[in-house]
């Protein structure tokens, strides 16, 4: 026991070491589970105090862009409007629908931290589970997707950012109709760029072809754009085309984004849960 | 200004300015340059083994906290703090630095061996950290090129640091 205690003073320095070591990999390691890494999570008091400040700062440098790019929302959003096709006649049944309640919420959040240039990016929204944010909800930004909300505080949120080595979006081809999945491509990161998968090769592309949400993750609401085919490989091992697509979204100048709700999803999700998968 | 008040505005400014200003800068979409683990090296020559290592690991756990990377930036620091007595052992002369400068710098040590000790120890730190956040090495290449651009950004830095605020002969 004594020589124990003897070894262990001699080499109490690399034994710290060893100790500590051991910490911060359990750190590292245990990242997906949120009760544990909690505490160094910047989804807390300190460090989102100190983004908010920043990023009050940053606001005002970048009024003008935001500006503009809501306008061009607004108008696209108007354009949208169903009392912008008047019928002439008016229905003539009555018509009950329960699932004429609203099925999609958008809720504005300010951006406060941001990043595109790990292979795992998050951003920071001041606008947390007190404000009707949840994890798992899709967001959205004026110019297109950005990603998914993954742990939420009272005031604030951390989301996935699509520029994420495991990041997947259901996506559709507008043209065609073909769905598929995109996702970052981390071995040549670039924040402009993902890939379009899974688009067999007897479909034929147009560069600039738009690419949205399909709407079948419930994650989403679909028609969502998520950027614009860019370049088409030639993969000859495959059945599939290899599509480079250009993201619609400009990352690293994003200050607001809208947080959706699906009221619709968890009855959507249990009953595809339901059914058997591999 | 004494030593212990230096260091932590040191090390307050020091995080903040990785946080908000160098955490953005990107060169080339690959590198980005580090300059906080400097605390680490500048060090007071005095201090225990014991204490560089908590020190350390306190700096990098503040960092992980402002960029959503549990523990590794502090495992980075805590390696290069274990290994800082090594380098500087190897680095000086017969009679061991002359005390009267009491932390590493270029009037205590002299040009060529402060910038062997830096490159010696930014090398690590950012052979751990890369390592540990792609943990992949399918694509060798991109990570070992992230590491030198990285460590190459983060060197320039430490130069203009050095020859800014280290007052050559005191």
């Amino acid at each position: 026991m004594r020589n124990l205690i003897i070894f262990i003073r001699r080499y109490f320095t690399f034994f710290l070491f060893l100790v500590l070591l051991i910490f911060c990999l359990s750190l590292v390691f245990r990242r997906n589970n949120y009760q544990r890494a909690s505490f160094v999570n910047s989804a807390n008091g300190i460090s989102g105090y100190f983004f908010r400040k920043y990023a009050n700062v940053q606001y005002y440098f970048h009024l003008r862009t935001v500006n503009d790019s809501l306008v061009a929302q607004n108008a696209q959003l108007l354009n949208q409007l169903p009392g912008d096709y008047p019928a002439a006649d008016t229905s003539s049944f009555k018509h009950l629908d329960t699932a004429g309640k609203r099925t999609y919420l958008y809720m504005p959040a300010q951006v406060i931290n941001n990043s595109v240039n790990t292979p795992m990016n998050y951003l920071t929204l001041y606008r947390g589970s007190a404000e009707g944010v949840e994890e798992g909800m899709g967001v959205l930004g004026p110019q297109g997707i950005v990603g998914i909300v993954r742990k939420v505080s009272p005031h604030y949120a951390v989301v996935m950012s699509l520029l994420h080595k495991d990041m997947r979006i259901s996506a559709k081809l507008v043209n065609t109709g073909n769905f598929g999945s995109v996702k970052w491509d981390v071995a040549h990161p670039d924040p402009h760029y993902g890939v379009l998968t899974d688009i067999p090769k007897n479909v034929t592309l147009h560069l600039g072809d738009s690419v949205v949400t399909s709407g079948y993750s419930a994650i989403f609401p679909p028609g969502i754009l998520i950027g614009f085919v860019d370049r088409v490989s030639e993969m000859s091992a495959s059945n599939f085309h290899r599509i480079r697509i250009r993201f619609a979204t400009h990352f690293q100048s994003l200050q607001f984004v809208y947080v959706v709700k699906n009221f619709n999803a968890e009855e959507q999700h249990q009953l595809e849960t339901a059914m058997p998968h591999e | 200004m004494s030593d212990l008040l230096k260091n932590i505005i040191r090390f307050i400014l020091l995080i903040l300015l990785q946080v908000f200003v160098l955490d953005k800068v990107v060169l080339h979409g690959y590198a980005t340059p580090y300059l906080y683990m400097i605390f680490v090296l500048l060090l007071p020559f005095s201090m225990p083994r014991w204490g560089l290592m908590v020190v350390a690991v306190l700096l990098g756990l503040c960092l992980d906290m402002f960029t959503d990377t549990p523990g590794m930036h502090a495992a980075a620091c805590l390696v290069i703090a274990y290994c800082r007595p090594f380098v500087i052992n190897i680095l000086s002369p017969q009679g061991g630095f002359e005390t009267v400068k009491r932390t590493p710098s270029v009037g205590a040590m002299g040009w060529v061996p402060f910038m062997t000790y830096s490159v010696i120890l930014v090398l690590i730190h950012h052979i751990v950290y890369f390592s540990l956040e792609v943990f992949d090495f399918h694509n060798l290449f991109f990570l070992l090129l992230k590491i030198l651009l990285s460590a190459v950004a983060s060197l320039v830095l430490i130069l203009i640091y050095e020859m800014l605020f280290a007052p050559r002969s005191r």
